[in-house]
């Protein structure tokens, strides 16, 4: 199990990677250190996935990545 | 007393034949529980006002009886009342007194909801829910009515009681006095600063019968009168109205509220007041007149402590302010006071106001302190075996209430005491006691309802 990541300093356009393989683009954080809203850029177990914004819990972030 | 009861309220422990009310009603923690669900759950409340949350994603925190609860205006602009508290496990969602936010989200397992109260996050809802957790079914609780009247919020829990317009019934114009700008316009009241909170040791109803009307305990105010802490040096209040006026009790029977009121005699203009502060000074007498053009005989009416049953006091005229008494327990009250300014006084007129209303009410005002040292006090002494035997008596001016009182053309409906000359009367405790047993013993708003009745009764001869 990675260290967690304290989410809350997480400006919007950080890219994240989550527990399940898929990485996501910040949109918004509403700085209450449990959730993120972004976006999907891959999503390897679900395809269907990518493009869509939904809210990331605090506890599926696994690693930070800067934007490109 | 050893069980909660649903009958015998009234005439029992309130009689208001011989105007007699047990101290039960105040100190015993079977009556308090059945308050809670029996008034607090069913009446409309004050939640606070739309001017605390302008903006989308604005809240602040609030209460309605022993309920927290969260008013917040949601992304699109609608206000809400919800109930603090997670769906999952309870936990308070929200534990800030006010700010603005995308999300409500519950530290304790972290269930996160939108500012329209959906149910927007589930930590592993794929994982552990198997995605079959019915988000919609699990948002915030929210009010079953909720009511923006001129930026005042109130709300209910229930879904059966009436309007909250129906539930005033002809109070509502002293609660427009409240609201509306002192130039007459409708709805010009804006907060002015934040709210004060603060704990008394004393039933609610202590606070809620010494609002309803109390003229009664003036002598406690002596001192502060004698400081002369009004806005000209003298006095607590600026009113030179209240010297030339008609002072009335005036109860509306149906609905348990019940205020002081003021008739101005026909043709008579308000005196001057606030001469400490020329600018203050100028303003209201500006105000005052455009009041009379606007308003015409209206303008007459002058507005003073008054109480929305159960738990809401006005203070319509000077200090303008509002308040809610908040049960917790039966043993202590929270106080909540706010303040109001029409939202386009001038600058300095809204400085010098507050100065005058920090020192006139809140736990720190020198007339709030006379208050509460009472409510203290009496509350305490009310609470041993000994004195719990011997009622309070209520009985000034049994019999002597007028329906629909008039004067110089002026017609004030309800049971009304005219109380200039006699000083006193007890008919607004009277009223909101007769109210208050009605609550504690009626099933349903069915019965509740009592001016339906009558209606009926009149429709039908």
């Amino acid at each position: 199990m990675s260290d967690p990541i304290n989410i809350r300093t997480l400006a919007p356009g950080t890219r994240i990677a989550l527990a399940d393989g898929a990485v996501a683009e910040i949109v918004s954080n509403p700085a209450d250190g449990v959730w993120l809203f972004a976006r999907y850029l891959e999503s390897p177990r679900d395809p269907a996935l990518v493009g869509q914004e939904e809210m990331i819990f605090a506890g599926d972030v696994v690693e930070v990545r800067q934007a490109p | 007393m050893g069980t909660a009861r649903t009958t015998g309220y009234h005439p029992g422990l309130v009689d208001l034949a011989s105007g007699q009310i047990s101290r039960e009603i105040f100190v015993n923690d079977e009556i308090y529980a059945e308050e809670q669900e029996r008034i607090f759950a069913r009446a409309w409340l004050f939640v606070g006002h739309a001017s605390q949350i302008p903006n989308p994603g604005d809240y602040v925190m609030s209460g309605m009886g022993e309920e927290a609860v969260i008013l917040c205006r949601d992304r699109a602009g609608a206000v809400h009342v919800f109930l603090n508290s997670c769906r999952h496990r309870g936990m308070k969602v929200c534990r800030y007194d006010e700010g603005n936010t995308s999300v409500f989200t519950c530290p304790y397992h972290g269930w996160s909801y939108g500012t329209d109260g959906r149910l927007v996050g589930v930590p592993y809802f794929r994982e552990a829910y198997h995605s079959k957790l019915d988000r919609s079914r699990w948002g915030l609780v929210e009010v079953a009515q909720m009511c923006n009247y001129k930026g005042a919020i109130f709300a209910t829990w229930d879904a059966q009681a009436p309007s909250f317009p129906e539930y005033l019934g002809d109070f509502t114009r002293y609660l427009d006095l409240q609201l509306d700008g002192w130039d007459g316009r409708e709805g010009q009241a804006e907060l002015l600063c934040g709210v004060q909170k603060w704990l008394v040791p004393c039933n609610w109803k202590f606070p809620a019968e010494n609002f309803s009307g109390d003229t009664y305990h003036n002598i406690s105010h002596r001192s502060v009168d004698l400081a002369g802490i009004g806005p000209s040096g003298s006095s607590r209040r600026d009113l030179g109205e209240r010297n030339v006026s008609r002072k009335l009790h005036v109860c509306i029977p149906d609905r348990g509220h019940q205020t002081i009121l003021y008739v101005m005699p026909q043709g008579r203009e308000t005196p001057v007041a606030y001469q400490n502060a020329p600018i203050v000074s100028e303003y209201f007498a500006h105000c005052e007149a455009e009041k009379r053009r606007l308003l015409g005989e209206g303008a007459r009416l002058i507005g003073a402590p008054g109480e929305i049953f159960p738990n809401t006091a006005l203070l319509s005229r000077q200090p303008r302010t509002m308040a809610v008494w908040h049960p917790r327990g039966p043993n202590q009250t929270e106080c909540w006071r706010y303040y109001f300014v029409d939202k386009d006084a001038p600058h300095e007129v809204k400085e010098f106001l507050r100065d005058y209303y920090i020192r006139y009410s809140g736990p720190a005002g020198m007339t709030e302190q006379d208050d509460m040292e009472n409510w203290n006090y009496a509350h305490a002494a009310s609470r041993g075996t000994i004195a719990r035997r011997h009622p309070y008596t209520y009985e000034q001016g049994i019999g002597t209430a007028v329906r629909d009182y008039e004067f110089e053309g002026m017609r004030v409906p309800g049971d009304v005491i005219d109380i200039t000359e006699i000083q006193s009367s007890e008919q607004p405790m009277r009223n909101l006691y007769r109210r208050w047993a009605q609550f504690m013993e009626a099933d349903d708003w069915e019965q509740l309802a009592t001016w339906r009745h009558n209606e009926r009764a009149a429709a039908a001869e």
